[in-house]
């Protein structure tokens, strides 16, 4: 992976240096808070119900085991001992003192870790397809990619006020494991039959109030202009969008408002204005940054591995998760493990100091020394032997981390909500845990099959309800919570924005309810079919009926 | 009734103003059922920069042994996440914890006095 050089760490410790000043000047009385609120916001630290939250980068999601055990350390020291990965792959500290905010950022830097591009309207921490150089439905490594961006738009000094938040995600994989379409920028790469590379280019998705899929405004762009054409379209946006209205202001507004045919005309034509040699990135650069991504340490085995064979037979429980959790890699005797942050009754995408450490030291050990943060609010070892896998198992059951159920109905996304957030309407966590407890059982999970289940708190979707199979959304009734469930979403090949099944449904029918959605689903599914194919083949009017029938 | 609360600077931590001083439990909380007088506390406290950040008033009401506030959200803030229950002021326990735990009638979310939702 890449490693930070000499002038990235100046740049943290500086970055560091000046938070410490800026803290002390607001604690003295020398700022007041309107003053250092966007400081500290730079900074990633947001005030939350209970405390001061601090959202720290996982650039793309990658993270070395050294780095894993910093977060670990910190969120013991400095935190409740524990972490909450979000949907943008960054970690949320729940319990931060403002005073321990400069010791923080030090010793998150000596590991070359940092909060930029957690907040504001800038260019945010970007995703990519977790699976990035272990999967074989690739044309390219897109973490090289993700990092040239990292690198360029870091305190880019044009874009570090856009009318608002800018956020991209990248794949390289015919799959789409990183919701490419419901964010400003999804980059997917393709390779044509003389080995050329280039982009696909969407611009205008996003979820919130006003939901998009983001549309192709650019087919093919060459991979050697990636940069210059990025500055062409924040320039467009810069110039154009929604000041005025901060529900109207981002990207995925102006797209509609234009059509994406007359937005990518002026994409084009401020592109050919530009001096694109300025601009985009010199071959030497790349060499460099490509080296960094190069495949090293695997060993040449065979396919099919002995002890992997075995442990599944001898043991029902390693075969669920070999199904479930354990996924091919494009190198042969190798796999990638998921490590599933979603153990029924706990809290998704939360993870203990003590986890943390396990996984860092499995990692270390097993995986070339690789974490991945999913934006499923799961993580991935990414290179494990197969003949590791059933040692990985154990290491990760000890802790309890082996959790059978990616992609099944307890693996559900939730926001911190309610229980944490200032925004929200209601809680979101409660709601993931009652759904999961009420599944329990992995062979009725198992059965029911692939079951995408999102929740968020309020209407900002962190919790990316409109593309949830099925999308919960925490409302404010007079006072109350209650829940408003759409089915049908998606943020993969098939994205989709969930329609509203009816009315809103106070939180102890949220769990009933989808147990009715399931039980239609299993009525109705035919051989092979998925609950997103089935609700899509026969609509929802029997799902609805089988809720609201059974909710009076 | 209104009770003015604020999140410490220090640690962000939710506190109460008594009348006196900030607390850090609701049940020490002075009540005001006239609202000169519950806004010239609030003026007050927005002076107190170094001290605080973002005093706002909140409406309370009598439940059961006791008084909570209105809104859901800031029972939250005066106990803690629901989904950890050894976090937060909830961990140390005691009656007035449970009360506020306890508490029924109607939990307006948006109890807070003059809210503005800021980003
Ligand atoms: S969706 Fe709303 S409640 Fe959930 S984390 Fe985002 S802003 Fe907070």
């Amino acid at each position: 992976m890449y490693r930070y050089d000499e002038i990235d760490r100046e740049v943290l410790a500086d970055r560091a240096a000046e938070f410490r000043a800026q803290c002390a000047r607001r604690l003295a009385g020398e700022m007041t808070e309107d003053q250092f609120k966007p400081l500290r916001l730079m900074n990633g630290l947001y005030l939350q119900l209970h405390a001061y939250m601090l959202r720290i980068a996982i650039p793309y999601g990658l993270l070395s085991s050294a780095q894993l055990r910093k977060l670990a350390d910190v969120a013991r020291t400095y935190d409740r001992g524990y972490g909450h990965f979000t949907t943008r792959t960054n970690l949320q500290l729940h319990w931060i003192k403002l005073k321990d905010m400069p010791d923080i950022l030090d010793e998150l830097a000596s590991v070359g870790l940092h909060a930029i591009q957690t907040s504001g309207n800038c260019i945010r921490n970007l995703t990519a397809d977790p699976h990035a150089g272990a999967t074989a439905d690739e044309v390219d490594d897109p973490r090289i990619w993700a990092e040239v961006i990292r690198q360029w738009s870091t305190f880019h000094p044009e874009f570090s006020f856009l009318p608002r938040k800018f956020k991209m995600a990248v794949t390289a994989a015919s799959a789409d494991r990183a919701a490419i379409r419901v964010y400003d920028i999804g980059l997917r790469l393709h390779r044509d039959d003389e080995g050329a590379l280039s982009f696909e280019v969407l611009v205008g998705g996003g979820l919130g109030r006003l939901p998009h899929l983001s549309p192709v405004i650019r087919d093919r762009l060459p991979v050697r202009h990636l940069l210059s054409y990025l500055q062409a379209i924040l320039r467009v946006y810069n110039r154009h969008g929604r000041r005025d209205n901060i529900h109207k202001a981002r990207i995925k507004i102006l797209v509609a408002s234009l059509g994406p045919v007359e937005f990518a005309r002026q994409v084009e034509e401020e592109w050919s204005l530009t001096d694109k040699a300025a601009v985009d990135l010199p071959d030497t650069e790349l060499a460099r940054i490509r080296a960094a991504f190069a495949p090293q340490g695997f060993e040449t085995l065979p396919a099919v591995s002995t002890p992997f064979e075995a442990a599944k037979s001898s043991s029902p429980a390693f075969a669920r998760f070999a199904r479930r959790n354990v996924l091919a890699h494009k190198q042969s005797g190798y796999a990638l493990v998921n490590v599933s942050l979603k153990a029924i009754g706990e809290t998704p995408g939360d993870c203990s100091s003590e986890q943390m450490e396990a996984i860092a030291d499995i990692a270390e050990l097993y995986s070339l020394d690789e974490v991945r943060v999913t934006y499923e609010q799961n993580l991935l070892l990414p290179h494990v032997k197969l003949d590791d896998v059933p040692a990985v198992h154990e290491a990760l059951a000890a802790v309890g981390l082996a959790t059978p159920n990616i992609a099944l109905i307890s693996d559900i996304i939730a926001c911190p909500g309610l229980d944490y957030c200032a925004l929200a309407n209601a809680r979101a966590i409660p709601i993931a845990q009652d759904i999961a407890r009420r599944f329990a059982d992995p062979a009725q999970a198992e059965n029911i099959g692939e079951l995408k289940i999102k929740i968020s708190g309020c209407i900002n979707a962190c919790g990316h309800h409109h593309v949830g199979h099925i999308g919960i959304l925490g409302v404010d009734k007079k006072g109350e919570e209650f829940y408003q469930l759409t089915l049908g979403g998606s943020a993969e090949d098939d994205a989709a924005l969930g329609q509203v099944l009816g009315p809103a449904l106070p939180a102890d029918r949220v769990a009933p309810a989808i147990d009715h959605l399931v039980e239609v689903y299993l009525r109705e599914r035919r051989t092979g079919e998925r609950f997103i194919d089935t609700f899509r083949r026969a609509g929802l009017t029997a799902f609805k009926e089988a809720v609201y029938a059974q909710a009076h | 009734m209104k009770v003015l609360t604020a999140n410490r600077l220090t640690d962000g931590e939710v506190v109460f103003w008594t009348g006196e001083a900030w607390s850090e439990r609701f049940v020490d909380a002075g009540r005001y059922d006239n609202d000169a007088a519950a806004e010239a506390a609030e003026a007050h406290a927005k002076g107190q920069t170094t001290l605080l950040v973002d005093p706002y008033l909140i409406d309370v009401d009598e439940v059961a042994g006791g008084w909570a506030p209105v809104s859901y959200r800031e029972r939250l803030r005066a106990l803690g996440p629901t989904n950890k229950l050894d976090h937060g002021k909830q961990a140390r326990g005691g009656e007035d914890i449970a009360l506020l735990a306890h508490a029924h009638g109607a939990a307006r979310s948006k109890g807070r006095v003059d809210l503005i939702r800021r980003k």
